[in-house]
C-alpha cells in the first residue's frame, strides 16, 4: 500500500515538473562562422566567448518599449517578439575583454538585412558586417571600404541624425549613399543604431552614451 | 433496504485509509493503461494525419535529384534533375491516382548571403492543384497568387521572418534579379514549408528558362493499391519514388519500441495495484473472522459472504478504474507532453487520444482483473467455520 502511495506521489512530482511551458521560437541574428568572423571582424582578438540574452531577461516590455522609443521605430523589429534570443560575441584580446560583436536583423527593400558590429567596451564602432543583404544595391553596402567611414561612429552620432528620415547633421549626415536606392543605405544605418542601441541599453557597453 | 453492496460499502469505509490508498494504486494502474491505449490510437492517427497533410502519398522526381528544400541548400543547388511534365499527365491517367501536382525546384547563387555568398531555394508549384493538396496550409495573411503567372510569391513563416517581409513586399531572385511580390505569409506549420518561398510554377519556369518540372506529387485514391501504383512507378524510366507510406512504416517501427516498453511499465502497474486489492480485501477478512461467523451462525451460506466480500472488490476496482479513466482523460495533453519529450519523432497533434471505447475496455479489463484478484479473498471468508471464529477471541 505504501508502495502504491509513493508511486503516485512520485508521478505526481514528476508529472508536475515536466508541465507545458510555452515555448516561442524566432529567428536571432547569429553570424554564420563565429570562429572566422569574430576574428576578422576584431582583428588582434584571441578568443570570445559567445552569450545569450533578451530583452525579456533583461528588463522585460518595459525595457522594449524604451528601446523602440529610443529608435523612434514602433517595432524593434518585424516577428521579433521580447523574449527573441540576442547572441552577443564578447572578445578578448589574452585575458582582457576589449570589445563586442553583435548583429540584428533589419527590414531592407527586398529582403532582411543582417547587420553586424564590432564595437569596442565604450561602444563605438570599429567596423561592421552586412552578413546578409538583397538586390542590386547590395554590393556596394558590402564593399569594406563603405565600413570603414563607420569607424568611431557611436550612439552620440546618432543623437544628431535619424536614419529613419535621413534627416540630420554631423558626420552620418554627410555620408553619400554608394548605391542606387535610399531604403538600403537608410536600412544599414538603422541596423547599426538599433545594434547600438540595443547594447547599450541590455548593458554591455558604456550605460547612457549618447542619450 | 440492506444490500450486499451497501454493507461492502460501509466495510470499506470503516479503514479509510486503507480503501483510499487502494484505490490510489488502481487508479494509478488504470491511468497508466487507458493513456497506453490513448497513446496507441493517437500516436497512429496523428502520424496519419501528418502524413495526409504533407497532401501527396508519393512523389516521382528525375533520377538523383534532391526532394527537399535543405538536402538541395547542403548540395549547393547542384544535382538537380528536370523532366518532361507529360511524365505527370501519364501518371495523372492511371486509376489509382486521385490528382497530381507538379512542382520545380530551383537553386539560385546569391553572392551578398555570408561571406562567400550562398544558395535561396525556390519551389515552382501549380496555384490550381498545389493548395487543394495541402489544405492544411493557412495564411497569417494574404492569401494565394492573384494570377497563376504572376510575379509573386507565397513564403513560409520562417522565410518571411528571415526575410523580414509583410504581404505587399518585395523580394528580388538572386542571379536572375527579378523582383516580385509577396502575396501571402503562411501561418507556423512546423514542417519544411515553413522555410519555403513558393512561385506560382509559370513564373518560375519562366524565370529559369525551362518548360520542364523536377517533381510530381501524387495523392492516391482513398481505397488505392498506393504500395501496387509504387512499384509500377518504379517501372517508369529515370524516374525516383518516394513513398511517405514507407516512411509512416519506419516511424512506427521505431515507435514500436517504445511501446512495448509502456506496455510493459502498465501490466507491472497492474500487477501491483492487483496485489494492493487482495492485500486489502484479505486483511479486511481477517479483521472480520468473528463478525463473519456471527453472520454465519445467523444463517448466512458460502455463497452469500463470498459475494459479500466480492462486492468489496468490485466497489474498489470500478471507484479506482473510473477515478483513473477520468484522471487518464483530463491529463491526456500533459501525458501527451511528456510522450513526446521521450520519444524520437512525433507527430504533431494530440498523442493521446481517449475515447468511450477505450475508456469501456479498460475498465472492463480492471473490473476482470480485479475480481480474480478478489477470488481468493472471498473464497477465504466463504470458508471461515463459525465456531471457530467465534472461539478465536
Amino acid at each position: 500500500m505504501r508502495t502504491n502511495f509513493r508511486l503516485l506521489v512520485l508521478v505526481a512530482l514528476v508529472l508536475m515538473a515536466l508541465a507545458p511551458r510555452t515555448l516561442l521560437a524566432a529567428v536571432g541574428c547569429d553570424l554564420n562562422d563565429p570562429d572566422r568572423d569574430v576574428y576578422r571582424l576584431y582583428p588582434g582578438a584571441t578568443s570570445y566567448k559567445t552569450v545569450y540574452t533578451s530583452i525579456y531577461k533583461a528588463g522585460g516590455a518595459p525595457l522594449l518599449k524604451k528601446i523602440e522609443a529610443r529608435l523612434g521605430e514602433k517595432y524593434l523589429s518585424l516577428y521579433a517578439p521580447v523574449d527573441l534570443p540576442f547572441t552577443i560575441y564578447e572578445v578578448y584580446q589574452g585575458a582582457k575583454k576589449v570589445g563586442f560583436v553583435h548583429g540584428v536583423n533589419q527590414k531592407g527593400q527586398f529582403g532582411g538585412i543582417q547587420v553586424f558590429v564590432a564595437l569596442d567596451l565604450s561602444g563605438k564602432i570599429k567596423t561592421f558586417y552586412i552578413q546578409k543583404i538583397s538586390g542590386p544595391s547590395a554590393g556596394k553596402l558590402r564593399e569594406a571600404g563603405f565600413a570603414k567611414k563607420f569607424a568611431g561612429v557611436s550612439l552620440k552620432d546618432f543623437g544628431s541624425f535619424d536614419p529613419a528620415t535621413g534627416k540630420g547633421h554631423g558626420r552620418l549626415a554627410e555620408l553619400k549613399n554608394p548605391a542606387q536606392g535610399d531604403t538600403d543605405f537608410y536600412g544599414v544605418l538603422r541596423g547599426l543604431k538599433k545594434n547600438l542601441v540595443l547594447m547599450d541599453e541590455l548593458g554591455y557597453t558604456g550605460k547612457g552614451v549618447g542619450k | 433496504m440492506i444490500t450486499p453492496f451497501g454493507i461492502a460499502y460501509r466495510n470499506l469505509l470503516r479503514k479509510r485509509i486503507r480503501t483510499v490508498l487502494t484505490l490510489a494504486g488502481i487508479m494509478l494502474s488504470s491511468w497508466v493503461l487507458v493513456s497506453l491505449f490513448g497513446f496507441n490510437q493517437g500516436y497512429e492517427t496523428a502520424l496519419n494525419r501528418d502524413i495526409d497533410n504533407m497532401g501527396y502519398q508519393l512523389m516521382v522526381m528525375a533520377k538523383g535529384c534532391p526532394y527537399e528544400s535543405a538536402t538541395l541548400m547542403l548540395q549547393g543547388g547542384k544535382g538537380i534533375r528536370y523532366m518532361d511534365e507529360k511524365v505527370m499527365h501519364d501518371i495523372a491517367k492511371r486509376p489509382e491516382v486521385q490528382a497530381v501536382t507538379p512542382i520545380l525546384m530551383q537553386a539560385f547563387f546569391d553572392p551578398n548571403k555570408g561571406e562567400n555568398g550562398g544558395i535561396a531555394g525556390y519551389f515552382g508549384v501549380d496555384p490550381a492543384s498545389f493548395p487543394a493538396m495541402k489544405p492544411f496550409l493557412k495564411f497569417k495573411k494574404g492569401g494565394w497568387f492573384k494570377d497563376p503567372a504572376g510575379d509573386e510569391v507565397v513564403m513560409g513563416y520562417e522565410a518571411a521572418e528571415l526575410e523580414q517581409r509583410e504581404v505587399g513586399d518585395q523580394i528580388m531572385v538572386p542571379e536572375k534579379n527579378v523582383p516580385l511580390k509577396v502575396a501571402g505569409i503562411l501561418e507556423r506549420t512546423g514542417t519544411q514549408d515553413d522555410g519555403t518561398i513558393f512561385v506560382p510554377l509559370k513564373t518560375l519556369q519562366k524565370i529559369s528558362q525551362t518548360d520542364k518540372i523536377t517533381t510530381v506529387g501524387i495523392k492516391g485514391k482513398k481505397d488505392a493499391d498506393l504500395a501496387k501504383l509504387e512499384n509500377d512507378l518504379y517501372q517508369l524510366p529515370d524516374v525516383q519514388v518516394v513513398s511517405f507510406a514507407q516512411v509512416k512504416q519506419t516511424i512506427m517501427k521505431l515507435i514500436g519500441t517504445a511501446r512495448v516498453m509502456v506496455l510493459s511499465i502498465a501490466v507491472i502497474a497492474l500487477l501491483i495495484a492487483m496485489v494492493g486489492v487482495i492485500n486489502t480485501v484479505l486483511m479486511s477478512v481477517y479483521e472480520r473472522k468473528q463478525e463473519i461467523g456471527i453472520l454465519k451462525t445467523m444463517g448466512a451460506m458460502p455463497g452469500d459472504i463470498f459475494r459479500l466480500v466480492w462486492c468489496e472488490t468490485l466497489i474498489l476496482c470500478l471507484g479506482g478504474g473510473m477515478l483513473g479513466i477520468v484522471q487518464a482523460v483530463v491529463f491526456a495533453n500533459l501525458t501527451g507532453v511528456l510522450v513526446r519529450r521521450l520519444l524520437p519523432y512525433a507527430p504533431g497533434g494530440a498523442l493521446v487520444t481517449i475515447d468511450a471505447r477505450l475508456s469501456l475496455l479498460t475498465l472492463a479489463i480492471i473490473l476482470v482483473v480485479g475480481l480474480l484478484s478478489g477470488l481468493y479473498p472471498a473464497w477465504r471468508a466463504g470458508s471461515v467455520r463459525p465456531l471457530e471464529s467465534i472461539r478465536s477471541e
